[in-house]
């Protein structure tokens, strides 16, 4: 046995795994040789189709129960008069609360600022990280992109609270860049960036610049080198090489950079509280209000995040489209 | 290319660099401020915010919780995650487009949604707020990392290993055991490391399902709403700390396996 299982082990082992102890072969051998293991196994494998439905069944019920059940869950109670439900009485299905956002202007405003908020900031985070991406991709050599790469991870492998609380100390009054200011004579009394809709942005972009920076390196960095050496020796300029080139190539890049940016964007919920003050109020602060008092104000409040998430797919959805309407134009 | 070019995109990627450390750097550095009260200059230097945060057992247990939670939800997102990228890459099938749509879903949600969406979803199922509560809420929002972390590993599995396999007699668990799990080491290990800090950085769903006991951003959180001091820097650059050490580390040796086999 153990000497068959050796040469076996020898034979079969496989470049991934180190060649299995004899008494490992063993071991394995006992359990496919165990009775109840061999009636299971027949039960399951017998055809590829009933492995596939007995093996998928419980990944199936996961994500309809799991992933897709919060998300139903909130629309069914943004439907709801009340919620939850008190003994003895019926709730009734109503666009009431619906109709609360589309009614009243105090809704509407942090609404509109966090689609702007978030659409510019979207914006100004690729025009900051298209040169670091194309410079990574482009002009550092292949062995070092990595390690460069790793060092620009690091800030993002900590969490939205430390980070905030890091712009809260270079924006603040007594903050770093005011302190510079000063010290530079540009001004006389600090700067307030502080609980405004800058310090929010400032720290959004913070915060999601790697949503942004990952793709469009990678998009940059499949672009073949030779590509524009060939424009260049047919005497495209660096300008026209970049717009005619580059750019078109790299739209796939910033299409998912600028639609990752802007979801995530919008559902900050501790920055801009931190960071913001009563004219920067965005719409996740609007949705938690709901949710801080007892119960009765929920389905408003899921009312209101449907209408958000079905807001952001929709405008991300639009901007996809023009991305693909873009890139078929180019080619 | 020119030699312009290059000089004036490496002075732009420094100064991203510079712009995403020096706020941190600043930070841990007022945590040595020998003051109550935050903000530049700093005229003189301590170690004691630091070694309070040691000495305080509350931080302990926060932060001995949010490990907790960390683990607990990891373990799920790492199995559910990797069934279901078994199941995604393996044959075709009917409505397979819709399986990866649901996937990915949860990764897609902005985050008070999500967390909402689940603060409804589990007052529904009867579960109070508290640490079961975010322990769900984490695995289910982690899943999708782990589920494309390990599919694009699973591309690159050489399909006449479980093909030898099965010619040696194996059926498809001891295949699978045998085979691809060994495979997937280093997708696994760096879906556990990234799924771990996901949850241990994670403040938007702590704080809609948590209950009393706050997990550590939640507490920084409560911490800064009430003012900011050099506590609670102290605080945050140790969590900064190792949170990035444990990132590079993984990082680094999830490529290295990655490079072994």
């Amino acid at each position: 046995m153990t000497n068959t299982a050796s040469v076996g082990a020898k034979r079969g082992a496989p470049a991934v795994t180190r060649p299995p102890a004899a008494e490992d072969a063993t071991r394995w051998g006992r359990l496919v040789a165990w009775k109840p293991y061999q009636v299971l196994t027949g039960l399951i494998f017998a055809s590829p189709r009933r492995q596939f439905l007995l093996l998928g069944i419980i990944p199936l019920i996961w994500l309809i129960t799991q992933h897709l059940g919060p998300m139903l869950q909130m629309f069914q109670v943004s439907l709801l008069d009340a919620y939850p439900v008190a003994p003895g009485t019926e709730t009734h299905f109503t666009l009431d609360n619906y109709g609360t956002f589309f009614n009243e202007s105090v809704f509407q405003k942090p609404f509109f600022r966090t689609i702007i908020y978030s659409a510019s900031l979207t914006f100004v985070t690729l025009l900051i990280t298209y040169p670091v991406a194309y410079y990574l991709a482009r002009y550092v050599k292949r062995e070092n992109q990595l390690a460069l790469l790793l060092l620009v991870l690091i800030p993002f492998w900590t969490g939205e609270i430390v980070r905030t609380y890091a712009i809260m100390i270079l924006l603040g009054n007594n903050g770093a860049v005011n302190i510079a200011l000063k010290w530079l004579g540009l001004i006389d009394r600090p700067i307030p960036f502080m609980f405004t809709g800058f310090s929010v942005s400032v720290g959004l972009i913070y915060l999601t610049a790697l949503y942004m920076l990952l793709p469009l390196y990678s998009a940059l960095e499949k672009l073949p080198r030779n590509f524009t050496e060939a424009a260049a020796d047919l005497g495209a300029g660096p300008w026209t090489r970049f717009r005619r080139i580059t750019l078109p190539l790299s739209l796939e890049g910033i299409g998912s950079g600028c639609t990752l940016v802007f979801l995530i964007s919008t559902g900050y919920y501790g920055t801009p509280v931190l960071l913001g003050g009563p004219n920067s109020t965005v719409f996740a602060q609007t949705i938690a209000g709901f949710f801080h008092v007892a119960g009765d104000k929920w389905p408003t409040g899921a009312a209101f995040a449907v209408i958000m998430f079905v807001a952001a797919l929709v405008l991300s959805g639009i901007f996809t489209r023009l991305i693909a309407f873009l890139r078929k134009g180019d080619s | 290319m020119t030699r312009s070019h290059r000089v004036v995109l490496s002075v732009v990627f420094w100064a991203f660099v510079v712009y995403l450390f020096v706020p941190l750097a600043l930070m841990i550095l007022m945590g040595f401020k020998d003051s109550k009260f935050i903000g530049f200059p700093i005229k003189s230097y301590t170690l004691d915010w630091y070694i309070g945060v040691f000495g305080d057992t509350e931080l302990m247990v926060t932060f001995l919780y949010s490990v907790a939670i960390a683990v607990a939800s990891t373990l799920v997102s790492v199995l559910m995650g990797t069934w279901l990228a078994v199941m995604l890459a393996g044959r075709a099938f009917v409505g397979r487009a819709a399986v990866y749509a649901l996937m990915i879903l949860p990764a897609l949600v902005p985050g008070v949604i999500s967390a909402i969406a689940f603060r409804i979803y589990a007052r529904q199922l009867g579960i109070e707020p508290g640490m079961f509560a975010i322990i769900w809420a984490h695995a289910v929002h982690n899943v999708p990392f782990v589920t494309l972390v390990v599919m694009a590993r699973l591309t690159t599995l050489p399909r006449s290993m479980g093909e030898a396999a099965r010619d040696l007699g194996a059926d498809p668990f001891v295949t699978f055991t045998r085979i691809t799990l060994p495979y997937l080491k280093p997708a696994l290990m760096g879906a556990s490391i990234f799924c771990l800090l996901l949850s241990f950085d994670d403040f938007v769903r702590s704080f809609f399902l948590g209950s009393y006991q706050p997990t550590l951003p939640v507490l920084i959180f409560a911490k800064l709403r009430s003012g900011m001091s050099p506590e609670i820097n102290a605080i945050s650059a140790v969590a900064l700390v190792l949170t990035a050490v444990l990132g590079v580390w993984a990082e680094r040796s999830s490529r290295r396996m990655n490079k072994d086999t």
